[in-house]
């Protein structure tokens, strides 16, 4: 990327914009912004936050840096990540972990005499499984009696999807994915029971606010006066409220549900000797590469994601529809410290440009810069299941990096033949010659391994 | 301050009247902090004449038990 793009979604701040050029990202801080960075640099606050792992790195570049900037704005240099990914993509301990993050920070920058201004989730992101803070525009002076102005964004994007998860069993992504603000207080508000309001947090943060903002509907005049006289929030009763929310947040826990892919890594149609042969394919393909960014496409638990992390790939981003599984696999890279975060994503409908103008926030291909993929025991699901021709899934897989290894589960298999069972086989190309074929017109078969005794396969493809 | 909070609370949960305009959606959390921080404020001064109280019952009893030595 040697070009100039500005980042589509940063038209919110009307201070700043980011822009990516060669390779590296940058914010332009307009005159309208630099009192804010004056802040932060006095008392050495910035640095303190990059130290600290709150903010992400951040250095500001001479005046004249580059030639199309405005003389008169301020550009700073961001640390790049190596994937940017979206609330609505997160599994319930990863929301959950963003939300402690953001209620951390609130807390930190309270006793510094600042605040965040804002409370989206899109500007937590992940770096190597822990989260991190992407914009230091949202940090602001604190005066004494000022309200929280970020608490009704903060439960929106953190507390109410997490309750509807916790309490309710239903999960926020496809809901967050629909209404890119999170899960309205109002909507939450009405799919709750007495005994869900019992808890003092759901009854002030999601019952009570939806009532008074129902009531403060009604007379909009009258109630900005009232606030506007009012003695305001003392830095303690703040405080006190980060703390509450952050001790509720951390007694959440995801329901106990079992799902078909729950024990899939322990519990699958493979043999002891199958499986020593797929790992010893998988190793080979990974030791003649030397991949920075690999998305393990079906991931599951991440059994294969990190065998990656352990031979040479620098970050693997995991992908799958099944959330439970994915939590579990997020919580076990956390504890492994691997670079391996996995993601919420049905192949069959993945993320789209979304947002204002279509742009606001990417979709998945525009972020999938993969050097490789891997895609296991994937590709029958999206035949078989969901009737997606090959030559589209084969084009999808090879479009999302240059090389990469992909799973063929003839008909044969058991796991095929649950699945066609019920359905009868009305997939006639779906077989290891068309397969073959259509890969062949897209990129080069470098390598055949033969996986199982019912002959699974993967091929190792470099794109044409 | 007290009365104020209570006469807003008083406000929203009786009066009826017609939605005529759009109001910015952070009043609503403007006003369901100012409560809470009406009643952490009053927690603490309950805490607060609690600890005096009982600070004078010490007293109290321990001046009685001087006299009593």
């Amino acid at each position: 990327m040697n070009k100039l793009d500005y980042e589509p979604g940063s038209f919110r701040d009307p201070t700043a914009r980011v822009f990516y050029y060669k390779d590296s990202i940058y914010r332009e801080i307009f005159p309208a912004g630099e009192e804010k960075l004056k802040f932060l640099k006095e008392k050495n606050l910035l640095k303190d936050l990059i130290d600290k792992n709150f903010l992400i790195g951040s250095e500001e570049l001479k005046k004249k840096h580059f030639d199309f900037i405005d003389e008169n704005s301020i550009v700073i240099k961001h640390d790049k990540l190596n994937f940017i990914s979206y609330p609505y993509e997160w599994t319930f301990n990863e929301l959950k972990d963003a939300a402690l993050f953001h209620l951390d920070f609130q807390i930190y920058l309270l006793e510094r005499s600042a605040q965040l201004v804002d409370a989206s989730a899109y500007n937590v992101q992940f770096r190597n499984n822990k989260p991190i803070f992407i914009d230091l525009l949202s940090i602001d002076k604190y005066r004494e009696g000022e309200y929280w102005v970020a608490h009704k964004q903060f439960c929106e994007n953190f507390l109410n999807p997490l309750v509807l998860t916790s309490k309710k069993g239903i999960n926020f992504n496809n809901w967050f994915r629909g209404n890119l603000e999170g899960i309205s207080t109002h909507e939450l508000s009405s799919i709750l029971n007495l005994k869900d309001l019992i808890n003092p947090t759901i009854f002030f943060h999601v019952y009570l606010l939806n009532k008074i903002e129902e009531k403060s509907q009604k007379n909009p005049n009258k109630v900005t006066e009232k606030i506007k006289t009012s003695k305001g929030l003392s830095k303690n009763s703040f405080r006190s409220m980060l703390i509450s929310l952050k001790k509720f947040i951390e007694s959440l826990n995801l329901r106990k549900q079992s799902s078909i892919w729950d024990q899939y890594s322990t519990n699958n149609s493979y043999s002891k000797e199958d499986e020593r042969k797929k790992i010893k394919a998988v190793t080979g393909f990974l030791k003649k590469n030397n991949f920075k960014l690999l998305g393990d496409l079906g991931c599951n638990d991440g059994k294969y994601s990190k065998l990656a992390t352990e031979n040479n790939v620098e970050t693997v981003i995991g992908f799958d529809f099944d959330l439970k599984v994915l939590d579990r696999a997020y919580l076990n890279a956390k504890k492994n410290s691997l670079n391996f975060f996995p993601l919420y994503l049905d192949a069959s409908n993945p993320s789209g440009n979304l947002g204002w103008n279509d742009s606001e926030r990417m979709s998945f291909q525009r972020r999938a810069s993969f050097d490789g993929i891997f895609a296991l025991a994937l590709t029958h699901h999206l035949a078989i299941a969901k009737n997606i021709p090959l030559n589209q899934i084969l084009s999808w897989l090879v479009s999302l990096a240059p090389k990469g290894i992909i799973e063929f589960v003839p008909k044969e298999d058991p796991t095929t033949q649950i699945m066609l069972s019920l359905k009868g086989d009305i997939f006639p190309q779906y077989n290891e010659e068309n397969f073959e074929q259509q890969l062949s017109k897209l990129a080069k078969i470098e390598n055949i391994s033969v996986v199982s005794e019912t002959n699974r396969k993967i091929y190792e493809y470099k794109r044409l | 301050m007290p009365n104020k909070i209570i006469l807003i609370l008083v406000y929203f949960f009786l009066m009826q009247r017609n939605s005529f305009a759009y109001l910015d959606p952070g009043t609503g959390s403007i006003i369901l902090q100012a409560i809470l921080g009406f009643i952490a404020a009053a927690g603490a001064s309950v805490v607060l004449y609690w600890t005096k109280f009982k600070e004078l019952l010490s007293k109290i009893f321990k001046s009685k038990n001087k006299k009593s030595e």
